[in-house]
């Protein structure tokens, strides 16, 4: 099992479509359903940033670049440095987890007061994010 | 402590007080705001005394420690005298315990350790696994004059993993209480609890991808809560949530689950719990509702589940 961490990269072909398809799929059911009401613009460009977080081995880090094309996340990677072999097996299984599945939804669908499900890993990626998010704001 | 985004953008998300603790990170917001603000930070007093709380339980619960009740309990067999916030933890530990047929244990401290979960995160299974030690043949919880004794014929290692967060985020709520802060959200880690006059928007995390949401509920005067075994997975099939009975890690007949009732001590323990007896008679036993996700994306969830489920299929 290695321990070093190279970066993961998944580099995920998604287009405008998948926006509208997510919509659609909150949607079901439920005409007035608004999780995917599009109200900031970002401009398009990628963004990196970096976010840590405390684990139980110390303060680790997490570097997470998207992709944002007509406000729509087109692409995710995520680099991890994990500062001991622990913390690499935690941030590795997290970046496959993330590669797994395609992105194609505006991040600000995440403006909520809390997200549930979350765990070591996603407080350090989660303000990564958010970063990102202030950093592509426009205006 | 704001966290580096606030710091560096002073975006709105990040407004509260947010801090780490017990390895997760703590969101709390007072007053009774209508807006995705989690609403004001806690006075300096009030936060203090919320750290001191977590602290406490911490030093008493955790598995990792060796100077609290947990850590006692492991090395010396003996009548112990448990910490005053036991009841209702213990009450809650014998009903799912019940509920589950006895795959849910909180005596499952050292079948962790066998799978590597131990405090020093060696993540390497020792061997194979070990079922955790018999409810009634290892422990016995009874009432005295100075609260609950639990007594032990042999070491034994707790683990409150189950609904341990959930109901400190109870007990941080009676903090805030204690000190005037009627209206609030506590979050940690994604366990949470809304109390007071707030309604509060909460997204279901999708378990591959911290940046989807997967479903959409709006909280008042409640708690949620969630539980996903890959989150804290360390190997192929390898992760925290065990069958006390065999002490392996359970088949993963979920990829995550959600729970809403009125604490986050029950919300936790049942999102646990659901990965151990079926859903349905969960429900039907515990003030709770529920969704599951299902390894391809499917939805189940309770009758009365009060929020959306962005059902798979229509993403492109």
């Amino acid at each position: 099992m290695t321990t070093t961490a190279p970066a993961r990269t998944a580099a995920v072909a998604a287009i405008g479509v998948g926006l509208l398809g997510t919509i659609a799929g909150c949607a079901a059911g439920d005409a007035s359903a608004d999780v995917g009401t599009v109200d900031e613009s970002y401009a398009d460009g990628t963004y990196t940033a970096d976010g840590s977080y405390q684990s139980p081995n110390g303060t680790e880090s997490i570097s997470v670049t998207l992709t944002i094309a007509d406000d729509v996340v087109t692409a995710v990677e995520i680099e991890t440095r994990p500062t001991n072999p622990t913390t690499s097996q935690f941030q590795s299984l997290f970046a496959e987890g993330i590669a797994d599945e395609v992105v194609g939804v505006d991040i600000d669908q995440l403006d909520v007061t809390v997200v549930s499900g979350s765990s070591l890993t996603s407080g350090g990626f989660r303000e990564a994010v958010a970063t990102i998010k202030a950093d592509a704001l426009v205006g | 402590m704001p966290s580096s985004a606030e710091a560096a953008t002073g975006h709105q998300r990040y407004d509260g007080s947010v801090f780490e603790a017990i390895g997760t990170v703590w969101r709390i917001g007072a007053g009774a705001h209508t807006d995705a603000r989690l609403g004001d930070p806690l006075d300096a007093q009030t936060l203090a005394a919320v750290l001191a709380r977590i602290e406490q339980f911490d030093h008493d619960w955790s598995r990792f420690r060796d100077d609290g009740f947990v850590g006692r309990v492991a090395r010396e067999p003996g009548i112990h005298q448990l910490p005053a916030d036991a009841p209702p933890l213990f009450s809650l530990y014998r009903e799912l315990h019940a509920a589950t047929a006895g795959r849910l244990s909180p005596l499952v401290g050292r079948s962790l350790e066998q799978l590597g979960y131990d405090a020093e995160y060696r993540l390497r299974p020792a061997g194979e696994p070990v079922a955790a030690p018999q409810w009634d043949d290892a422990i016995a919880v009874r009432a005295s004059s100075t609260g609950l004794t639990l007594e032990t014929v042999a070491p034994v290692v707790l683990d409150v993993g189950a609904a341990g967060k959930g109901y400190l985020v109870d007990l941080v709520g009676e903090v805030l209480v204690a000190n005037g802060v009627t209206d609030s959200v506590v979050d940690a880690g994604g366990d949470a609890r809304v109390r007071g006059e707030r309604s509060t928007r909460v997204a279901l995390e999708h378990p591959a991808d911290a940046s989807k949401a997967v479903g959409l509920v709006e909280l008042r005067d409640a708690a949620i809560a969630a539980s996903a075994p890959n989150r804290r997975a360390w190997g192929d099939g390898l992760h925290h949530i065990i069958d006390a009975l065999s002490g392996h890690p359970v088949a993963e007949r979920a990829v995550a689950t959600w729970v809403i009732a009125p604490t986050a001590m029950l919300a936790d323990g049942i999102a646990t719990a659901m990965f151990l007896a079926d859903p349905e008679e969960l429900g039907a036993r515990f003030e709770v509702e529920w969704a599951m996700m299902g390894r391809d994306g499917s939805w189940r969830s309770s009758a009365q589940w009060p929020g959306e489920l962005f059902a798979k299929g229509e993403r492109t």
